[in-house]
């Protein structure tokens, strides 16, 4: 059985008008309280768009991969602008593959539920529980999707 | 080059003069936010002018590095988001990764930045920093003529950089 290598994970998602926030805490050193959230998720909005803009080619999509001394950050952008990130250590593999799962994961139980308000923040049980399961469940299994 | 701390990194070997594809650009900014030096090699796009684009490029690693600081996730206490960082203070990122470019950073402790645009699937430029960042100290900060804070015009110091980088290809 092999045992998921991250010591600390976030799960985020908000989209461009970042009236939507969904940040998920898998174990990490220090709490994050909600301001602090929206205002680092707003600032990764922000520099997402101006890395696009500094690009030397056309075509630039925004940044994928952040990579610092203790920590990586993984994003994937939807086609409607909604960014999820996660954030894990260093080298940690298959993360570009979690935040698929975790994209269908938000429009199976977040976008098809009819009690879900667009733009607000996400409270749906079912997204939650399958969240945690995914995260928690090994790699043999994420590679077998 | 026999004054240098270790050697150059290995290049991929000898490239075609002229064939820059996987470099772009370099910048270079000291504390205050100057840009001492912005070579380019190959760069198809400008959407800015030159004095917007180094604003811009300095304003982002900026906002990177406070962003680093705050959302890392091994140390307990961060400090606010928005208060300057000291040179080595909080964890800092090193590169990041698009579609089209990866940018890889490099911070002295005197505050001297150092970001060089590559090709997005080259590998770590840890060691290309390094070595750039001996050019510059051997080339300009040793040169009694220059003034720091000041952009960097030597010569002997871009022709070094421009036969460097033509090996990292």
């Amino acid at each position: 059985m092999y045992v998921w290598h991250f010591h600390c994970l976030f799960i985020c998602c908000f989209n461009m008008l970042l009236v939507n926030l969904n940040w998920k805490d898998y174990g990490s050193a220090g709490r994050m309280d909600t301001n602090d959230s929206l205002r680092l998720a707003s600032l990764w909005h922000s520099m997402h768009a101006i890395s696009q803009q500094l690009s030397p080619t056309t075509g630039c999509n925004g940044i994928d991969l952040l990579r610092a001394d203790t920590f990586d950050l993984h994003c994937f952008q939807s086609l409607t602008g909604t960014k999820f990130f996660v954030i894990c250590e260093p080298s940690a593999p298959y993360m570009e593959l979690l935040l698929k799962v975790i994209y269908e994961l938000y429009t199976d139980y977040v976008l098809k539920n009819p009690f879900y308000e667009m733009e607000m923040p996400i409270r749906c049980e079912l997204f939650d529980l399958n969240l945690s399961q995914v995260v928690q469940k090994d790699r043999v299994a994420l590679l077998a999707r | 080059m026999q004054f240098f701390s270790g050697s150059a990194p290995p290049g991929r070997g000898a490239g075609g003069p002229g064939n820059n594809a996987h470099m772009h650009m370099l910048y270079i900014f000291n504390r205050a936010g100057v840009c001492l030096l912005y070579r380019e090699w190959n760069r198809p796009l400008r959407t800015l002018d030159p004095q917007q684009d180094h604003k811009l490029m300095f304003g982002l690693l900026f906002s990177l590095r406070s962003f680093t600081a705050k959302i890392d996730p091994t140390t307990a206490e961060k400090g606010n988001l928005g208060v300057p960082l000291l040179p080595g203070q909080g964890c800092s990122f090193y590169s990041f990764k698009t579609n089209t470019y990866q940018l890889n950073f490099m911070e002295t402790p005197s505050g001297i930045k150092l970001i060089l645009l590559t090709h997005s699937r080259t590998g770590d430029q840890k060691e290309s920093l390094k070595y750039i960042y001996n050019l510059y100290v051997e080339y300009v900060v040793k040169n009694p003529l220059y003034v720091p804070g000041t952009p960097i015009q030597c010569d002997l110091f871009t022709k070094n950089l421009d036969q460097y980088v033509r090996t990292l290809i």
